[in-house]
């Protein structure tokens, strides 16, 4: 596995003075040579600063940014092999989409036969072959997202970069270029840096996740790790559900805790590295909402009052308050016949072992 | 629809307006010129084709079927499209780059360039015309300078030609052009440059390729802005040029005074409409062609 990009040492800011703002703060990151790589983060966390800064459009601060080994730090964006998919698509009102798709090759100089011949290539890329004479306001917004994809990947980018590109679709065609998408990176091949604010669609797609807040990336790994072990509360917020409880440490070892639980019984709860928390200490403690069980009133490891219930298809979340009155959320998989719990039925629940985890706030 | 029977009333105040300040004098000017010009000025009600026949050629004054082209008459005609010409395309030079730099100001300060732009519309053409003047006549301030740094020995001849006609129109008009072209730019959307370089577009490409096609309005209506004044420039020519470089407006303006020749001065007056109409059609034709081609 080649690196792809390097980035050292990088930083932003904008403004100067007392009303500066820094974008990034000392990023270092390497991204791997074919990969679905997504910077994640809520808006305003620098994702896109970082990719506007990998596309050439702003200088850093400080750092560099290497692509394929080159240093490209001080290289404008057209001599970066780099294709950028914007947010607004940016097609070119007052060409036809054949003439959009070819643009790039055209301004490389390439010879016509072989504008034409990779233009037609994209367009059954994208599935759009029958459209080549239209203007992109003759299209729909699902085809102006395609013949984007089809522009930026026509000059055979090492990497190409997608700034929020699903953004302006509605749920349905989302999900279906979410596949497109997925589909087309695995036939070229190509490096993909997709910047997102929606934590399904990170997880759905990448081949790793940087999860980024206030300028920094928060966490780095594959989806599964960032969803199964977020490093600290922002994350474990952020992606996906999860519970928060208060609890108090009643013994400490090796990475473990025993924690006292609402009600009186102990669970053991996994300990981030390097935190050791004093017997009797209060911590915070996390569990995603599928991963406990509803049981008989008086059996599991906590007990609980329903609240209320949400129906949402696929499951049912039932809104707990546990014996000490914090809240808890339950998701339970909806099967058929089975009841929904009316409020203020009592339950037990069962934690998955292993699912408590301690976090550092 | 209920209620739409009346609407079209709301435009009678401007089409009254319309009707008694452009179309009626244009009918008197087009009727003016078949008639036949009286001694003292004004016109005698007779019908005539002089004044037309007048407009392009000349009878020598002996021998009356002696017929010429009138050359003074075509030279005028010609320095006029000319001279509006160039100053069309001085302006779209020098405004492109003024325009580019207001529009890609932050919001807020936008305002303030354009407000800064709009300030020579506030002091009488005539007397910025006479400042102009002031600048470029032989002992004015540019050849005193001149002379002072001992780069030219004696001054150099600005006033009276067509290059100071050239300098005061481009500098009245230029703000016709400025404009347009800034609300074309505002409009646009900066991602699509954006875009162009990361297409490995050059700077040229990206003006030509991107820039350009998107503030295209913005020329035609500058354009259109300046040229048609321009062509009926009456004062810049008339203080800056001199009798030598005279415009149609000045030759027009003779014929209504001194010439006393009111019904030639008419039928001039009708042609100049008739070449800018023609011009702009023939304009409008040429440059919005290629977009209707390509929808179509």
């Amino acid at each position: 596995m080649s690196h792809e990009i390097d980035i050292t040492g990088l930083s932003k800011s904008f403004g100067q003075g007392a009303a500066a703002f820094q974008a990034l703060k000392e990023i270092d990151l390497t991204i791997t040579s074919g990969e679905f790589f997504t910077l994640l983060g809520p808006s305003g966390c620098g994702k896109t600063t970082l990719l506007r800064i990998i596309a050439g459009f702003e200088l850093p601060s400080t750092g560099t940014v290497r692509i394929n080994g080159r240093d490209v730090t001080s290289l404008g964006p057209s001599k970066r092999p780099v294709n950028t998919v914007f947010q607004s698509y940016a097609l070119f009102p007052h060409m036809s989409l054949s003439e959009n798709i070819g643009f790039g090759l055209k301004m490389l100089g390439k010879p016509k036969a072989e504008i034409r011949a990779t233009v037609d290539e994209m367009l059954q890329l994208v599935r759009l072959e029958a459209m080549a004479d239209r203007r992109p306001s003759e299209i729909s917004g699902g085809q102006q997202q395609r013949v984007a994809l089809a522009r930026a990947l026509a000059p055979r980018p090492r990497v190409l970069l997608l700034d929020e590109p699903l953004s302006a679709l509605d749920l349905k065609l989302r999900k279906e270029m979410q596949s497109e998408l997925k589909r087309l990176q695995s036939e070229t091949g190509i490096t993909f840096v997709f910047v997102t604010h929606d934590q399904e669609e990170a997880l759905t797609m990448s081949d790793r996740i940087a999860v980024m807040s206030a300028g920094q990336i928060l966490q780095l790994g594959a989806p599964q790790e960032i969803y199964n072990t977020p490093v600290n509360r922002f994350v474990a917020d952020f992606i996906g559900d999860t519970n928060f409880l208060k609890l108090r440490v009643k013994a400490v070892d090796a990475g473990m805790a025993v924690l006292e639980l609402p009600g009186g019984k102990a669970a053991q709860a996994s300990l981030p590295d390097g935190m050791r928390p004093a017997t009797g200490a209060l911590v915070t403690a996390v569990i995603r909402p599928e991963q406990a069980e509803a049981t008989g009133a008086d059996e599991g490891d906590l007990h609980a009052t329903v609240e209320s219930a949400t129906f949402f298809g696929t499951d049912t979340h039932l809104h707990l308050t546990l014996a000490d009155a914090q809240g808890f959320v339950l998701r339970r998989q909806n099967r058929p016949g089975q009841p929904v719990p009316a409020p203020q039925s009592r339950l037990g629940l069962a934690l998955a072992p292993g699912a408590l985890r301690v976090l550092e706030d | 629809m209920h209620g739409h029977g009346w609407k079209w009333l709301l435009c009678t105040p401007a089409l009254i307006v319309l009707l008694l300040a452009a179309s009626g004098p244009l009918l008197i000017v087009a009727v003016y010129s078949f008639l036949s010009p009286g001694n003292m000025g004004g016109v005698v009600w007779e019908f005539s084709l002089e004044a037309w026949f007048r407009v392009f050629f000349r009878r020598d004054i002996f021998e009356p079927d002696l017929v010429e082209w009138n050359r003074a008459h075509l030279q005028v005609f010609w320095r006029s499209i000319w001279l509006s010409l160039q100053t069309t395309f001085i302006c779209a030079v020098l405004g492109f780059p003024t325009a580019w730099f207001i529009a890609t100001r932050p919001r807020h300060t936008r305002t303030i360039w354009l407000f800064l732009i709009t300030i020579p519309f506030w002091t009488n053409l005539l007397i910025r015309t006479f400042a102009i003047q002031e600048m470029i006549r032989n002992n004015g301030t540019v050849n005193a300078v001149l002379m002072w740094s001992g780069l030219i020995d004696s001054p150099i001849q600005m006033m009276f030609t067509e290059f100071a006609v050239l300098l005061g129109m481009a500098y009245v008009f230029l703000p016709l052009m400025v404009l347009p072209l800034y609300a074309a730019m505002e409009k646009m959307d900066f991602s699509l440059v954006e875009a162009g370089y990361d297409l490995y577009a050059s700077r040229l490409n990206v003006l030509w390729h991107v820039i350009l096609p998107q503030v295209k309005p913005g020329f035609i209506a500058g354009s259109i802005l300046v040229f048609i004044p321009a062509i009926g420039a009456y004062v810049t020519p008339r203080v800056l040029g001199g009798g030598r470089t005279m415009m149609l407006g000045n030759l027009i303006a003779l014929q209504f005074g001194q010439g006393r020749n009111w019904p030639l001065g008419a039928a001039l007056a009708m042609l100049m409409l008739v070449v800018v109409v023609g011009a702009l059609i023939f304009y409008l034709r040429v440059v919005g062609r290629n977009d209707e081609a390509r929808r179509g």
